[in-house]
């Protein structure tokens, strides 16, 4: 189900951090219920991009609106009061706190009290099939869990967009795999908006429907996963100069590295 | 999967430990101590909510404070204000508004006033201060510090400037002692255990993931330091009345360092911590004080130098933040089943001094 024309868009937004340009006109939109990519090599912006539309970072020029409303010089917390959760390449759990407990503090910090943050994180990790990690203390779980507990801290009380920041670094196919269907139900059975950013671009091009590529903080190119596939622009930017070699399916080595 | 007990039920046991426990010295004190040990153990009793205090803002936000203990001497100068008759205030105070020159109120109404006076400056000065992350923010306290001291110190037609004033009636004992305790303990569990207690110990580990789930950062800190403060102003309060004078020499660096290294060596993120951490100083203190006294053996006395309590309590500080910087509590609470009961964190918790780094 698609919920036509709500979308969070980014509109000609540049980021400079002194002198060096982050992002130059960037024009960005997730819609409602669908996934989005976000492709490039290190240092493109990408992160930049995904601070920027979550209220970490202040846009130098150009707007954010979401569905509609211009949401410009508004805080992060304020933000995800209005429905834009994000997750972390390093993960930044509350180390020290039960995995219940982590996705508490953001039914707390959305003002639910603490019965039902606590009611509504168990019912996120049964959503997500890791109720047994309940009571483990986040700062102990492996890599993998952190990344589904992030999003399920993420995921509490539904908001209407959710972008993740390489939620598959480091993990293995089959773990990535597992991973896909989670976005994929994210999006199609609560309707959320997903912009997903990710190294592993065999991921990307088999979740997402639109593909945005960013290289030295401009887009260069937005299309379908076949169209990004084929694009010249895209294999030029990943592969330097050699305009007949083919995009690897998974780029193994670049998320390792990240 | 079973449904948790609720927040309250895992944990109500640590606050009625504690209370249950100092009522046993309290109880142990007035049965069989002398006058003197009575002073001593009203006087850990006060520094126990200053403590007490001092946690619900350092540990829980992870922000180190040196500002606290003025918050103590706006308590202890209000309860001067109210509490000392009408008689002597308008020869020493006659810089105080006519309406205060004149009332005198018991200690159980000026305790409270003291208490939410020092709050509401509190939700004034913070409003600004807790803005500050990190180090600024331990500065910024520390600038409160001297400030209010200076204000205090100097404002004589109001305060006796660097003198001091006398006349409050000196009601305190050790079960007066022992329910300001409890009251601190009381107040500081029942915040730990809040939306607000949760979700500020969440920015303490994680600010920006904090932010990301929706909790305004400024204003949790805002709602511990004004708890902060009340407790405080309520422990400057009751010591006005114990010591029946008051002047900012006692509201100022000394104290300050003795309550912040309590909060350290007990473990500065548990409510245990700060209790434990004021019992076990107060007694290594007074143990000090004698040996300054003197002890004789055999005809001879032996005493250490004036300053060997100071230099002691620094030393044992630093030893604690080298050797154990989770303090004695480890940064746990007290339970039933063994002590203690949380299984161990899975990295060393890093204290609130990280931030000077």
């Amino acid at each position: 189900m698609r919920s036509d024309g709500l979308e969070l868009v980014a509109r000609d937004v540049s980021v400079q951090f002194e002198g060096l340009k982050a992002l130059s006109d960037v024009t960005l939109a997730v819609p409602r219920g669908g996934i989005t990519g976000l492709i490039g090599p290190n240092g493109a912006g990408k992160t930049t991009l995904i601070n920027v539309l979550t209220g970490f970072q202040p846009v130098g020029a150009g707007s954010i609106e979401l569905e509609g409303e211009p949401l410009n010089g508004i805080a992060a917390h304020k933000l995800r009061h209005k429905g834009v959760a994000r997750t972390f390449q390093s993960g930044r759990l509350f180390r020290d706190l039960p995995v219940v407990d982590n996705l508490e503090v953001t039914g707390v910090g959305l003002g639910q009290t603490r019965r039902d943050a606590i009611a509504e994180a168990q019912r996120v990790l049964a959503w997500l099939g890791i109720s047994s990690l309940a009571n483990t203390i986040a700062g102990a779980l492996p890599y993998t869990d952190e990344r589904r507990v992030a999003i399920g801290r993420a995921i509490m009380c539904t908001p209407r967009y959710l972008l993740l920041d390489e939620p598959a670094a480091g993990m293995s196919e089959h773990e990535s795999h597992d991973l896909a269907a989670i976005i994929r139900r994210i999006a199609g059975e609560l309707n959320v908006g997903v912009l997903l950013i990710e190294h592993n671009i065999g991921l990307v091009l088999e979740l997402c429907e639109r593909i945005f590529v960013l290289d030295s903080g401009e887009i260069i190119e937005v299309g379908t996963p076949a169209e990004i596939r084929d694009s010249d622009a895209v294999r030029h930017a990943y592969m330097g100069t050699q305009r007949d070699e083919l995009i690897p399916p998974i780029v193994a080595e670049a998320a390792v590295a990240s | 999967m079973s449904t948790r007990p609720s927040v309250i039920r895992q944990t109500i046991v640590t606050p009625i430990i504690l209370i249950v426990a100092l009522l046993i010295m309290a109880a142990l004190t007035y049965q069989f101590g002398s006058r003197a040990f009575n002073r001593t153990a009203v006087e850990m009793f006060i520094n126990i909510m200053v403590v007490v205090g001092l946690y619900v803002f350092v540990g829980n936000s992870g922000l180190l404070s040196f500002g606290h203990i003025s918050f103590m001497c706006l308590g202890a100068y209000m309860t001067a204000w109210l509490a000392i008759p009408p008689v002597m205030k308008s020869i020493t105070l006659k810089g105080l508004p006519a309406w205060l020159l004149h009332t005198q109120l018991p200690m159980w109404v000026a305790t409270p006033i003291s208490g939410l006076f020092a709050a509401i400056f509190a939700l004034i000065i913070g409003r600004v201060i807790m803005r500050l992350s990190g180090i600024a923010a331990s500065i910024a306290t520390f600038g409160l510090l001297g400030v209010v001291n200076n204000v205090y110190s100097n404002w004589d037609s109001v305060t006796g400037g660097q003198g001091s004033i006398v006349g409050i009636p000196p009601t305190m004992n050790v079960w007066i002692g022992w329910l300001g305790a409890t009251a601190a303990i009381v107040i500081a569990y029942l915040y730990s255990i809040s939306r607000s207690g949760l979700a500020l110990r969440a920015t303490r580990d994680e600010a920006v993931a904090a932010s990301a789930s929706g909790i305004n950062i400024v204003r949790e800190r805002l709602i511990a330091f004004v708890v902060s403060a009340f407790i405080i102003g309520l422990a400057g309060a009751l010591y006005a009345h114990f010591l029946s004078i008051v002047n900012p020499g006692a509201f100022y660096l000394r104290t300050t360092f003795v309550t912040l290294s309590m909060l350290v060596v007990g473990g500065m993120y548990s409510l245990s911590g700060a209790v434990s951490g004021v019992v076990v100083m107060s007694v290594l203190i007074e143990l000090f004080r004698n040996l300054e006294k003197g002890i004789s053996l055999g005809g001879h006395t032996i005493a250490l130098p004036n300053g060997a309590q100071e230099i002691a309590i620094g030393a044992i500080t630093i030893v604690m933040l080298m050797y154990l910087p989770t303090g004695l509590s480890r940064n746990r609470e007290f339970s039933w089943r063994g002590w203690p009961l949380q299984r161990p964190l899975a990295r060393p918790v890093q204290t609130a001094l990280k931030e000077l780094n």
